[in-house]
């Protein structure tokens, strides 16, 4: 036994629970990825995709979801407040990317244009892998796949051979000495309870949390059995330091300095390097509970609760110019999402199929503040959706030894509901009045569609694949009217599209290492209810909707090669994306609300064709003596429609990532990682305007991290990570906050053994 | 002709010895109402000069006045312009020492003409006078709610006030700023808006709403807007060299556009009192623009001289613009009566002190003079023809 392993706390061990019979248990392997079941909603192979896995998520020790894709090709992440994170994929964000979590649509009906702050209502701790699929995806999954998809998959709760397996009580019986053998002989009945303990702390942001988990199974006659995960955790995250101000490319001045005043973002402290307007609250809750039946079927029901409290808006905390004391802070962002669903062949319909339903709510609350006049707005928004879903893929019918067809077929929908109200206070004049809300109180969306994708295999080279989508949105909105001015305030909204989409792809085979594939695909969103009838203020203004838009349609191209050989794997894409009827911000003098914002925006269709090009690389290398590597890059341009054809707002710069891990003996790693972009001084006209983004642009940055992680069997794995070595003062484009300072992240996570 | 219509209306309502509300009878004020009504419609249609905004002499029920105010008569005869001053209307500047610039043809040339941020903040003003002053009005605690939520509207006023500076002072020493913990109160000449303009707004609306004197309050708030309204475009000139759409901002501020013609706001109240004013404070704001075009229009302004140029000739015709408001009102004073007489004290109690640093630069002793006036312990002790005596030896020419 290790020296650390004898001196695990007897508290710890006492939450070894013990419930008699002979009871195991499986701890996540830390270094090594969870082995999940496959399930329909798998990304599309053929596409640009990569996988953050949990082992990568132990070493990385990202503090959120989002951060957790700063690795990834063709991923950007923006962070306009410290407890949000926004995943740009091909100059692409918010809306125009899909987020679903293990196959259910997170995007609703009021996800924001811009960046948004959902995905980071994720708890890491209960995230398996994160697949990332760039480009347009439309026709698995519907609406809002522009850019590309995020599927978030759980983390699943341990089979009872595996756990028993795992507990090293009888390899006899499994069969498998590495644990990973689900299809091992199962004992005739046997059952575990296995708790887990997670502890993490940052310094650059006084970041301190933890989770208790329960992880349980029972294996019941008749080859059923039942398993389940579940946790609670809770952290607070303070002021986030920074290596400091950023530089302005225009005029070589911190972001602090006069000169700059409308651009002082993010403020800082007394020490010029802790940023006001960070820092947050977080209450986390989670269960997921799977009935196995037999092989083949699985019934889940699974909550997942997140809770986060007091995340001002960094850009907003205080504005520039503003008193110290005004602040936007998002007092309460909730999202529970609830669902069951079913895994299991559909006879001779499909050799896999998975139904779901699911209902989740969306709540936010969020409080302007004012206390030198006394003003404060309070603003509520509740979105509560009703989804359902069925996808299927049939097996591989082989009419001749040279020509295979399969199939994947579904049909979705989701119906969204939308409370919505706003309240200002004037405490000193002890007065309330009641305003509009952000989006109109009563409004739905209904989002649904069908769709059949085909995959033709020719020999053992070629794949041609191909497929399509009917999908039917509908928008409807009621009439407001300003009771005290007598006037219309919203205008009533009844709108609805029927876009058909698709898509079809190549795959050639040249050799067993090389793979070439080239894609065209035609996705679509439509508009929703933020787009057609919300007011608020963006970091480039105040913006209106537009109760006139149309669906956007992006139409993307794209080649890429892979490169899979046992030390050397690379993919290497080439992408155009074609937006057509792009939603924009365009400058308007009619929009209630407004008020004195220096820009009144309201969205409207670009009539004409823009673009985003470019290119995303990867490669990683195993080397001997336990050392590995992996670097990735990204470029991406995007113009506006003709005749101006001016640059896209918000296009990530030309970035990249370089890691190098090495695997010691006795479960040591140790490992390092560069993180670098370049600046991006290509403007949008509302990027020139967005007091997030410096005069002149976002300066480049280079940021170096160190790891080290050491593992003690299964009972304890500990992993720091030295963030920012050279003290970097940076900033991810678009950004409010800028990145941690230097620093240590140090998390532990336990298994006590019983 | 229409003031002498009007003063025949009023002295009709003002002869039960009061004013409507505080003691003549429902019958006579309506029939007061009804008449200056009928007497304002005459005198429009007389198109005579238009009587001062914010003056309560358009219709207002309650009006008690000892004597007509006198009248205004604008005389820039003896006015010349400085020899730095930029002339648009003069021969299309050829004759001034400016080089030639996007403003020789005497139209502001915005840099973001859909730019309408401040447009909707003096927009906002506009909309506060029609709730509490505007037309004579006498507000009721309703009002100031209402008011107050215009005045707090996001980005609107009051997050502007909240930030103004006055640049007639020195900058905060070290890169301090008006907007960090506890500096306003240290440095309150500078940090103006914060400092010296919010307690006065915030102290009227909160009274206003208790009904305590509404026209005293409604004319201090007016007071305090008003002076934000000057000191803006100053603060704009002075941002514009590093943030070129603030010279937007800077007219718009001014006149609620980008005209010279038919200003709000601010620019409403100099036009209405002494148009010629007017028109120099409008060379001023165009020689900003012309600054700005001619000295790195699209990035960071060097030409400091000249914007030093630009922004005394816009200060100095505002200064005059203001000394005019402030003459007006002591002129009203005088023949004022009652909650009237009381609300126009406020306004000069509350504007008047403000001016002093700029007296005090031109002519120290009638500096003093105008300072004994405007701080007179009461309306009745305020010698208005010797503070107005002082304003037009201290500001006689824009």
């Amino acid at each position: 036994m290790s020296p650390l392993r004898s001196c695990l706390p007897a508290s710890l061990a006492a939450l070894a629970v013990s419930l008699g019979g002979r009871a195991g248990a499986e701890p996540r392997k830390v270094y090594e990825t969870t082995v999940s079941a496959p399930t329909v909603e798998e990304l599309p192979e053929e596409r640009a995709s990569t996988t953050v896995r949990r082992s990568d998520l132990d070493r990385r020790q990202p503090s959120s979801t989002p951060e957790a894709l700063r690795y990834e090709p063709g991923v950007f992440v923006q962070q306009t407040s410290h407890g949000q994170g926004s995943a740009f994929i091909r100059g692409l964000t918010g809306q125009q990317t899909l987020l679903l979590f293990d196959g259910v649509r997170l995007n609703n009906a009021t996800f924001r244009q811009g960046p948004n702050q959902y995905l980071f209502t994720l708890d890491l701790h209960t995230v398996d892998t994160v697949e990332v699929m760039r480009g347009g995806g439309s026709t698995r999954f519907g609406s809002d796949a522009l850019g590309g998809v995020i599927n978030v998959r759980p983390v699943e709760p341990p089979g009872v051979a595996a756990s028993w397996v795992m507990a090293g009580e009888s390899d006899a019986n499994a069969g498998g000495s590495d644990g990973s053998d689900f299809a091992s002989p199962a004992p005739a009945r046997r059952w575990f309870v296995a708790p887990r303990l997670f502890a993490r702390g940052a310094t650059a942001d006084t970041e301190h949390g933890g989770r208790a988990q329960v992880e349980a199974g029972v294996a019941l006659p008749h080859g059923l059995e039942l398993r389940f995960v579940g946790g609670a955790g809770a952290r607070e995250v303070g002021l986030l330091e920074s290596g400091g101000p950023i530089v302005s490319p225009e005029n070589g001045l911190p972001t602090t300095a006069r000169e700059n005043f409308k651009k002082e973002v993010p403020r800082f402290g007394s020490d010029g390097r802790t940023q006001l307007g960070t820092g947050f609250k977080e209450v986390t809750g989670d269960g997921r509970l799977v009935l196995g039946i037999g092989a083949r079927h699985a019934v889940k029901l699974a909550a997942y609760l997140y809770r986060q409290y007091d995340a001002p808006r960094t850009d907003q905390c205080a504005p520039p110019e503003a008193p110290f004391d005004e602040c936007l802070t998002y007092e309460q962002q909730f999202r529970t999402l609830v669902y069951a669903s079913w895994d299991g062949p559909l006879g001779a319909a499909a050799s896999r199929a998975r139904a779901t339903v699911s209902w989740q709510r969306w709540h936010e609350r969020k409080r302007l503040e004012r206390p030198g006049s006394f003003y404060l707005h309070r603003g509520n928004d509740d979105v509560d959706s009703l989804g359902a879903s069925l996808n299927a893929t049939t097996g591989t019918a082989r009419p001749r030894t040279w020509l295979g067809l399969r199939a994947s077929w579904g049909a979705d929908g989701y119906f969204d509901t939308v409370g919505s109200d706003a309240q200002v206070e004037l405490s000193d004049l002890k007065l309330v009045r009641v305003m509009r809300g952000q989006y109109v109180d009563g409004a739905i969306y209904f989002n649904g569609g069908a769709f059949l994708d085909g995959e033709l295999l020719l020999g053992r080279r070629v794949t041609v694949r191909a497929g399509g989508r009917v999908s039917a949105i509908v928008a409807r909105s009621p009439e407001l009217v300003d009771a005290r001015e007598m006037v219309l305030d919203t205008p009533k909204i009844d709108r609805s599209w029927f876009p058909v989409v698709g898509h079809a792809g190549v795959e050639v085979r040249a050799t067993g290492w090389l793979h070439a594939l080239v894609n065209v695909d035609h996705s679509f969103r439509a508009p929703n209810l933020d787009d057609l009838v919300a007011r608020q203020p963006t970091g480039a203004g105040f913006q209106c909707g537009n109760p006139l838009l149309d669906p956007e349609r992006a139409t993307s191209f794209e080649a890429g090669l892979r490169l899979r050989t046992s030390p050397v794997t690379a993919d290497a894409w080439l992408y155009q994306t074609l937006l057509h009827d792009l939603v924009m911000k365009q400058r308007s003098e009619g929009c209630p609300g407004g008020g004195g914002f220096r820009s009144i925006l309201q969205l409207t269709n670009a009539r004409g064709l823009s673009q985003i090009r470019g290119a995303e690389g990867a490669v990683k290398v195993r080397l001997p003596y336990g050392l590995n590597g992996r670097a990735t890059v990204a470029y991406a341009w995007g113009e506006g429609p003709a005749p101006e054809s001016l640059p896209v707002s918000r296009v990530p710069p030309l970035n990249g990532t370089v890691e190098i891990n090495w695997s010691l003996p006795r479960g040591l790693a140790a490992g390092g990682a560069l993180r670098w972009a370049t600046k991006q001084d290509r403007l949008a006209f509302a990027d020139k305007s967005d007091s997030r983004i410096p005069l002149g642009g976002t300066p480049g940055f280079a940021v170096v991290d160190l790891r080290a992680s050491y593992r003690v069997g299964n009972q304890l794995a500990i992993s720091a990570v030295f963030e920012n070595v050279l003290d970097a003062a940076y900033r991810y484009h678009g950004s409010s906050v800028n990145g941690a300072g230097r620093g240590f992240i140090l998390s532990m996570e336990v298994m006590p053994t019983h | 002709m229409r003031r002498i219509g009007l003063w025949l209306v009023v002295a009709v309502a003002g002869c039960g010895g009061g004013s409507a509300t505080d003691g003549g009878t429902a019958d006579m004020a309506m029939a007061a109402r009804d008449m200056a009504q009928a007497a304002g419609d005459m005198a429009v249609a007389a198109g005579d000069m238009a009587q001062p905004p914010g003056s309560d002499m358009a219709s207002a029920p309650d009006l008690a006045m000892a004597c007509p105010p006198p009248v205004f008569k604008e005389d820039l005869s003896a006015c010349k312009p400085a020899m730095t001053d930029y002339q648009p209307r003069d021969n299309m500047s050829k004759n001034d020492t400016w080089p030639a610039c996007n403003s020789d043809d005497n139209v502001f040339h915005p840099i973001d003409p859909n730019s309408v941020s401040t447009i909707a903040r003096t927009k906002a003003f506009e909309d506060i006078a029609k709730k509490l002053w505007d037309a004579g009005k006498i507000p009721v605690a309703a009002d100031f709610g209402d008011a107050k939520i215009l005045y707090t509207q996001a980005e609107g006023i009051d997050s502007r006030v909240q930030r103004r500076q006055d640049i007639h002072y020195p900058e905060l020493a070290n890169g301090a700023k008006c907007s960090d913990m506890g500096l306003p109160a240290m440095f309150p000449d500078r940090c103006a808006g914060p400092a010296k303009l919010l307690p006065i707004l915030n102290d009227a609306f909160v009274k206003g709403a208790m009904g305590d004197k509404p026209l005293t309050q409604a004319a201090r708030i007016e007071a305090a807007l008003l002076w934000f309204f000057y000191i803006s475009p100053l603060s704009e000139i002075w941002s514009s060299t590093s943030s070129v759409k603030d010279i937007d901002s800077m007219v718009a501020y001014y006149g609620g556009g980008f005209t010279r013609d038919n200003p709000i706001g601010l620019g409403r109240y100099v036009k209405a009192i002494a148009p010629g004013t007017h028109d120099r404070v409008f060379d001023g704001l165009l020689a900003a623009r012309c600054w700005r075009n001619l000295d790195m229009e699209m990035g960071t302004a060097v030409n400091l001289k000249q914007r030093g140029q630009a922004w005394a000739q816009v200060d100095k015709a505002l200064l005059r613009g203001m000394a005019l408001i402030l003459r007006a009102r002591l002129g009203e004073l005088k023949c004022a009566m009652g909650d009237r007489k009381d609300a126009h004290f406020a306004f000069v109690q509350t504007i008047g002190p403000l001016m002093d640093r700029a007296a005090r630069v031109i002519d120290p002793a009638k500096a003093d003079a105008l300072k004994a006036q405007v701080g007179a312990a009461s309306a009745d002790k305020v010698d208005t023809a010797a503070a107005q005596a002082a304003l037009d030896g201290l500001f006689g020419c824009p």
